[in-house]
This record gives C-alpha cells, sequence and structure tokens, in this order.
C-alpha cells in the first residue's frame, strides 16, 4: 500500500488549491487562457474539453475522475467466453482433436490415384505454385473436334517405367486401412485372443504325449532301483494316476 | 450449403476417375483404344466444364492458404483444422486468464483505494451505478 501511496502521492496528501491539480476539490480547474500568438505556453492541465476521444463525456463534470472512460459492455463477446461452445463448434473441436488424425494427405484421399503423400515441389505440381503462376487460360473450355484429335495419335506399346506415375500407389496402405476397417466394423473384436488361446491348448496338447513319456521313462528307472515297487503294472498305474 | 459442395465433389470424382482411366489408355496404347481415347478426351474437356460451372455457386467460399501449404507438403489437411482449433482454445484460455487476473486486480484496486480516498471512491462508485464495492 506504501507504494501505491507514493505513486499518488500529491493526491493522496492533504488536497492542494484547486488550481494546482484539480484533484478532489469537486469541479476540474478552468482551462487557461491561450498564449498569446501561438507561442508554447505552460502546459493545460488535462480537462473534460482536451480529454482523450475516449473519455466519458458523460463523467465531464464528475470531479477527479474526468478522464475515466465507460466500460465495456457486458453483452460484448471476449476471451472470458468459451468461444468453441459460443459458435458450435464443439463437435468439431472433439471431431479433429479428441482423436488421432492421420498425418498424410492419402489418408484424407485414399481414393485419389498416384503418389499424392509426396510434396507438391518434388514434381511442380504444387496448388501454390498454381496460385502464384495461374495457368494462361481462354473464355471457355471447347471440345476437341475431329481435326484437333489427330494430334492424339499415340504409339503403339507399353509406356517407358519412369512415366508410369500414374500406377504408383502408396505402399500398403491400403491393406492397413482394410485391415483396421474391419477391426471396427467386427463387433467382436476378441476374436484374436480366442484363436491364440485356442493355439495354446493345441500346443499344450501336442506336447503332453511326449511329457507323459519322459515321465513314464523315469518312473520305469526309479521303480527297477527301488525295492519297495517291485512290479512294472503298479507303476503304470501310479504313472496315470499322477497324470490324472 | 452442402449440395454445393457435393456437386463439386461429384464432378471432382468423375473428372480424377476419367484421368485415371486415361492413364490406362496411354499407359498401354494398342490401335483400337484410339477411339476410346478421343472418348476420354472429351469426358475431360466436358468435366472441366462442369467444375467451371460449379465455380459461380461458390465464389463466396474463402479457403486459408496455410491449407495449400498442408496439401502441398503432403500432409493431411484436417491437421490444419485441428491444430487451428487447439491454437484457439489456447489463446481463448489465455486471454480469459488475463481478464479474470484483471477482475481480480480491479476488485483489489477498488478495496484499498477505498480504505485511502474513501470519499473519492464512494463517488467514483456512485458515477459507476456501483453501490458496493464488486468482491
Amino acid at each position: 500500500m506504501e507504494n501505491f501511496t507514493a505513486l499518488f502521492g500529491a493526491q493522496a496528501d492533504p488536497p492542494p488549491p484547486p488550481t494546482a491539480l484539480g484533484f478532489g476539490a469537486g469541479k476540474p480547474p478552468p482551462p487557461p487562457p491561450p498564449p498569446p500568438g501561438g507561442g508554447p505556453g505552460p502546459a493545460a492541465p488535462p480537462t473534460a474539453a482536451s480529454a482523450p476521444s475516449g473519455a466519458d463525456k458523460s463523467a465531464a463534470g464528475c470531479g477527479p475522475f474526468y478522464l475515466m472512460r465507460e466500460l465495456p459492455g457486458s453483452t460484448e463477446l471476449t476471451g472470458s467466453t468459451n468461444l468453441i461452445t459460443h459458435y458450435n463448434l464443439e463437435h468439431a473441436y472433439n471431431k479433429f482433436c479428441g482423436k488421432k488424425v492421420k498425418e498424410k494427405l492419402s489418408n484424407f484421399l485414399p481414393d485419389l490415384p498416384g503418389m499424392i503423400d509426396l510434396p507438391g515441389s518434388h514434381d511442380n505440381s504444387s496448388l501454390r505454385s498454381l496460385i502464384e503462376k495461374p495457368p494462361i487460360l481462354g473464355g471457355s473450355f471447347n471440345p476437341i473436334t475431329g481435326t484437333m484429335l489427330a494430334g492424339f495419335r499415340l504409339h503403339t506399346g507399353p509406356l517407358p517405367e519412369q512415366c508410369r506415375l500414374m500406377h504408383i500407389q502408396p505402399p500398403k496402405k491400403k491393406n492397413k486401412q482394410k485391415h483396421k476397417q474391419s477391426r471396427t466394423q467386427d463387433p467382436v473384436p476378441p476374436e484374436t485372443p480366442s484363436d491364440s488361446d485356442h493355439k495354446k491348448k493345441k500346443k499344450k496338447k501336442e506336447e503332453d504325449p511326449e511329457r507323459k513319456r519322459k515321465k513314464k521313462e523315469k518312473k520305469k528307472k526309479k521303480n527297477r532301483h527301488s525295492p519297495d515297487h517291485p512290479g512294472v503294472g503298479s507303476s503304470q498305474a501310479s504313472s496315470s494316476s499322477s497324470l490324472r | 450449403m452442402a449440395e454445393k459442395f457435393d456437386h463439386l465433389e461429384e464432378h471432382l470424382e468423375k473428372f480424377v476417375e476419367n484421368i485415371r482411366q486415361l492413364g490406362i489408355i496411354v499407359s498401354d496404347f494398342q490401335p483400337s483404344s484410339q477411339a476410346g481415347l478421343n472418348q476420354k478426351l472429351n469426358f475431360i474437356v466436358t468435366g472441366l466444364q462442369d467444375i467451371d460451372k460449379c465455380r459461380q455457386q461458390l465464389h463466396d467460399i474463402t479457403v486459408p492458404l496455410e491449407v495449400f501449404e498442408y496439401i502441398d507438403q503432403g500432409r493431411n489437411p484436417q491437421l490444419y483444422t485441428k491444430e487451428c482449433l487447439e491454437r484457439a482454445l489456447a489463446k481463448n484460455e489465455q486471454v480469459k486468464g488475463k481478464i479474470d487476473t484483471m477482475k481480480k486486480f480491479k476488485s483489489l484496486l477498488i478495496q484499498e483505494l477505498s480504505k485511502v480516498f474513501p470519499e473519492d471512491m464512494a463517488k467514483y462508485r456512485s458515477i459507476r451505478g456501483e453501490d458496493h464495492p464488486p468482491s
């Protein structure tokens, strides 16, 4: 607060005579008479007459507040309101910012033939160059007549490889898209895990007979060496029970 | 509004398809396909005429130049929309923060001024039509 009073020290002090600053006296001082000859005189104190154009005219006779401006209207649209909701752009915001937008142009125009992901400057096909150097056109597009069509007689045979740009497509994109589409379209996603489970079970089943044999062989060896188990048939029974 | 764009889109798709077919004919040209080539060439002319007619309906549509930069770089133009919306929201939040801070400052300033200059601030409030200092 001390800093604040220091800033407004002249005003915070006991009010000086109204001619000095005109603060707190109730009325602004009258403007001094213009200097004779139009020479540089003392600077005129700011009054309602010399106030900036934005100053409130109604506040002209309001004492110390003669420079006060009108407050902006509350109906004015400012950044304090959420402008995206104000202009009904929530749907667009959720659409573009809610999920990841694919980076490449071919994702936006999947049906367009050719390599469209390459920069336009690469093959001089940029839209910017079309704007900067628009092609010279006639008034209208006229159909090609018979004599003009004679100019389009081509040589037979395939084009050289360097000219076959039309058939080059972005690699493996369509497959990926189809795969993704099928994923999104399929209402039952856990098909793959169930398949994998099935495979695992199969593997287990395949491994099981091998394990059985190994276990049998081990037990046979044990039974041969141990005096408590004289018969082979009993060992087989025990092994079968253990497997169960 | 959307009909205009649908109309243009339809013509553009037809045009692109004609160009594609023309490319196929030309890539391995046979003497028997000369008639087809001539037909396709005239289809392209009529396609260009149709697209040119759409221009009259779309004269009031403006496209930001930055979108063309995205397309020229082989990037998805929807990324421009996305970044525009994100920038707008960030700026909106920034300005809202400034406005809120200035409001707080104003209320504090009036509060403190009222302690030091009670009479003047009473006048101020009467001019502003505020009976009580804003909280």
